[in-house]
């Protein structure tokens, strides 16, 4: 059995965004990156089936970009996966979703991957559509943020969050392609045997112009800060005195009541 | 004629063959003993603890015969080593006797014992016996009447006290028996410089001559197989103490306090990290726990254990002893269980008092590396979080590690990257980089090096956490790597000397880095601006005030810097009102051992303790020297209700209000 799992590095969330000087994305400057949370949620589930399906089983984990998502990679083999295919790109964050997941696709195409692990959605780009994409160009059967995840003999068992705190539960047919949500599972801290298996594992560098061979569909314009806003008022009390309070502060700060 | 005693009186010299193949076999019998717990210690792994021969047997001798680490505290230590002293007397005593009898008067005949020389053989050996007969009883009495909390009765306890009141009460009725046939009717001059002799002659004194000899003869005997069963008794029960606890002092290590064996990172046919059985501890860690003596003074000072959580370093020595005699592949971390080891703050109270030489703290770290390394396990997820945070921010925080040089903001201050030719690098840590409270301290400190004239540089951005919680915590890897990135970073820079202001990061820096090729003098910042003010190249204009100081673990136990903050405080104007519990004695804030990034869960909070401890001093300051410490007693402070009441500042805010303008 063949799996895969797609990652992505991330800047840390605490970092100190400023745009690039085209303004359509962040500078990397005094960026820590690290692996994409919800990719860490897929990276453990796919290892704990890995661990499960035992010898003849084969976990891939495969990142697109910069030399720098080698560490990231390293992290998934020290995690338990088998072997990473690194495609190196360093305009992979000029990338939309479409072209990333045709890369995604031109890869797996003749691969044979039974099951294939992405996260829900990446930290900084947040499109979630990767995922999603990569089983409809494929043809895999596809659900999407799982937090609950099992697999029996080509079934696999699924459940969902939705919106609301709903949850569901669904079953497919592998191939298949499930997107990772934060609940899944507590991913592991790579034990130090296996860091130092992991140094000693395959990755694969294949260049990004082998495998896209699409344009954009979607195109980043502009890359910002959001506008700074005052802040709002929370007002509390007798409804009689709320009333006045409102209307002084319509008179004052709007022009409704001019 | 001169005074003298006749050796083997009433006994006869057919008696010397006899006595000394029964002193031969019990010889014979205590080697046995430990010949048979050898095969125990060696289970553990390799470790050379036998050079620098000379400086081992000074060091033993002179702890052995001072007795100065038992001592140290008086509870039961006064006793002990009194009655050391005195059993030693007894000992040598014996062994001239022995000498003279076997020795002097058949082969050189002559009588050392014998005339002025003879008195004051006989008086001393008996005050000695006296005193040894004392101490035994307040021993006694500590142990079975007083019953100090903590302190385990066992089965040895009885065996042992017993066979010494009869070693020495048995040794006075000898003499008596003897003295009540000869010296009390012949000289009773002489019967009085052995007045223990005389006491227990009374009870012969009315015997008839024929009942003392049988009587002398018996005790004699009796005296001698209690003495036999002794040595006999020695590796089987808590007596083996008297060899493996002096040995200890000859094993102790030799390495800096604290030192921590650097794993090597490079050498990939190691599968096995920390330890997870008894066989993964050195022989040396098996060995400790047979010099244990129980004395639970490491349990007493250990602020784990003082706060009600799962952990006695005590306890620890015993189940690692325990495991290797019954169960040598018994699972070690589950035996000693996940909760003790996580409580430990590595505060070395434990190995400080320790009057065995045990060391408990590499113990403990051996087997947290084992979770970590080979488990990935942490004491809670808020660490987990911790860790990754040093790994993706270098700091524990998680906060942009762009951010790390803000503190420095409006301060005359550049960082390497702008200017490396500095006086002094400073290393700045987490703590005082990114909290609040602690960048108080990193902003007074180079307030006081620009007033000194000292051109301090920082790495800014570029610093990264020394690793030291990380490290405690057992996770030698990422404490390497982040070690390397510093190293290289310093070594580029061509620092010429450190100064940090949390003690864990000079640990790290002055000790640990050593194994890692950093080679640059490190200082801590009370040490450096005590030698400011010496140098006169500071100068503070003392304003009065009361305070009470709190020696943090890693400043005075592992580096011994007591004096130097104090020295400081006196210079600002300060009089001290100690804490019962300082210098060597001081009780932890409970951040060490990566605590700091743990959240206390279990038993009281120990920082509470200690702020108790300043509050009943009086004093309404308490300073400390570390950014640990201070978070934590700024949070003791509150949670505690000592607010209004106690205030903690740190050394380098006193100092820098007084600097003289």
């Amino acid at each position: 059995m063949k799996l895969l799992v797609c990652i992505k590095q991330v800047p840390d969330l605490e970092s100190r965004f400023k745009p690039n000087t085209e303004g359509v994305w962040y500078n990397e400057t005094d960026l820590a990156f690290r692996m994409n949370e919800y990719d860490e949620y897929a990276v453990e589930q796919a290892v704990q089936l890995r661990e499960k399906l035992g010898d003849g089983t084969e976990l891939t984990v495969l990142s697109i970009g910069p030399d720098r998502v080698v560490e990231a990679i390293k992290k998934s083999l020290a995690m338990g996966c088998d072997n990473a295919v690194h495609v190196q790109d360093s305009a992979a964050s000029s990338k939309d979703p479409w072209q990333i997941s045709s890369i995604i696709s031109a890869y797996v195409k003749d691969k044979g991957f039974d099951i294939i692990f992405t996260g829900m959605q990446s930290q900084d780009r947040g499109s979630a559509q990767v995922g999603v994409t990569v089983a409809e160009q494929l043809g895999m059967a596809c659900t999407t943020t799982i937090i609950g995840f099992e697999y029996d003999n080509g079934t696999v068992t699924a459940k969902r969050e939705l919106e609301g705190g709903i949850k569901a539960a669904v079953k497919l047919k592998t191939p298949a392609l499930v997107t990772c949500q934060l609940g899944l599972n507590t991913p592991r801290y790579p034990t130090l045997p296996n860091i130092m298996k992991a140094k000693k594992k395959e990755i694969t560098a294949i260049a990004v112009g082998d495998l896209l061979k699409e344009a954009a569909l979607a195109t980043t314009t502009s890359f910002h800060p959001p506008a700074k806003k005052g802040g709002g008022i929370v007002l509390e009390g007798d409804v009689g005195e709320l009333v006045d309070k409102v209307i002084a502060l319509l008179k004052d700060k709007t022009a409704v009541l001019r | 004629m001169e005074v003298t005693r006749q050796i083997y009186w009433n006994i006869g010299h057919g008696v010397v063959i006899p006595m000394y193949i029964l002193a031969f076999a019990a010889f014979g019998v205590m080697g046995w003993g430990f010949w048979q717990r050898l095969p125990i210690w060696r289970q553990g792994k390799a470790l050379n603890r036998f050079d620098r021969y000379d400086e081992r047997v000074k060091r033993m001798l002179s702890e052995v015969f001072s007795q100065s680490k038992i001592f140290r505290v008086t509870d039961g230590g006064i006793f002990h080593s009194i009655f050391f002293w005195s059993f030693l007397v007894l000992f040598a005593g014996t062994m001239l006797v022995m000498i003279q009898a076997d020795f002097f008067t058949p082969v050189l005949n002559v009588n050392l014992l014998s005339g002025e020389f003879y008195k004051g053989f006989s008086l001393i050996l008996d005050i000695a016996g006296i005193l040894a007969l004392v101490m035994l009883a307040g021993l006694f009495i500590r142990r079975f009447i007083i019953k100090p909390k903590g302190l385990e009765i066992v089965k040895d306890d009885y065996i042992v006290l017993q066979l010494l009141f009869a070693i020495l009460i048995t040794g006075f009725l000898i003499e008596g028996a003897r003295m009540a046939a000869t010296e009390m009717q012949q000289n009773p001059a002489l019967a009085a410089f052995s007045p223990g002799g005389l006491l227990a002659g009374q009870l012969f004194a009315t015997m008839s001559s024929g009942t003392q000899l049988v009587a002398h003869k018996i005790l004699w005997w009796l005296h001698f197989a209690l003495v036999l069963g002794f040595f006999c008794a020695i590796p089987y029960t808590k007596l083996r103490h008297i060899l493996t606890t002096s040995a200890n002092a000859f094993l102790a290590p030799f390495e800096p306090k604290g030192a921590i064996a650097t794993i090597n990172m490079e050498d990939d046919t190691v599968e096995q990290f920390g330890a997870a059985a008894i066989t993964d501890l050195t022989w040396k860690d098996i060995f400790d726990a047979d010099a244990c003596t129980s004395c639970k003074r490491c349990q007493d000072r250990c602020p784990a254990a003082t706060t009600d959580k799962p952990l006695s370093p005590m306890k620890i020595v015993k189940q690692i002893g325990e495991l290797a005699e019954g169960n040598p592949t018994g699972n070690l971390i589950e035996t000693v269980s996940q909760d003790a080891l996580w409580s430990c703050t590595t505060c070395r109270a434990c190995q400080d008092v320790c009057p065995a030489n045990i060391e408990h703290v590499n113990k403990i770290l051996e087997m947290r590396r084992n979770l970590t390394l080979m488990e990935g396990a942490f004491p809670g997820d808020e660490v987990k979080t911790a860790v990754n945070n040093i790994e993706v921010n270098g700091n524990p925080f998680g906060l942009a590690y762009a951010a790390r040089g803000d503190w420095a903001e409006g301060l005359e201050l550049k960082t390497m990257e702008q200017d490396s030719d500095v006086d002094i690098l400073y290393f700045v840590g987490c703590y005082a980089s990114f909290d609040r409270r602690n960048q108080a301290i990193a902003r007074n400190f180079v307030t006081i090096c620009n007033a000194a004239g000292i051109k301090v540089g920082i790495l800014g951005k570029e610093e990264k956490c020394c690793g030291e919680p990380v490290r405690k915590l057992g996770n030698e890897y990422l404490y390497q790597m982040t070690a390397a990135e510093n190293i290289e970073l310093i070594k580029a820079y061509n620092v010429k000397k450190i100064v940090a202001t949390c003690p864990h990061c000079f640990n790290t820096l002055a000790r640990d880095y050593k194994d890692l090729g950093l080679d640059v003098p490190v200082e801590h910042y009370s040490t450096y601006i005590n030698d400011l003010l010496d140098a006169n190249r500071l100068k503070l204009t003392p304003e009065p005030f009361s305070y009470t100081y709190h020696d943090s673990c890693y400043l005075g136990r592992y580096m011994d810097i007591i004096d130097q903050p104090r020295a400081i405080l006196s210079q600002a104007g300060g009089a001290i009102r100690e804490m019962d519990k300082n210098g060597y004695d001081s009780f932890c804030c409970s951040a060490g051992g990566g605590r700091i990034i743990a959240e206390e869960k279990l038993g009281s909070k120990i920082s509470e303790v200690r702020i108790k401890m300043a509050t009943d001093t009086g004093a309404p300051l308490l300073i400390s020297n570390c950014p640990f410490c201070l978070t934590m007693f700024e949070d003791g402070i509150k949670t505690g209700g000592a607010e209004g009441q106690l205030q903690v500042r740190d050394l380098a805010e006193i100092v820098a209000e007084r600097i003289a303008s």
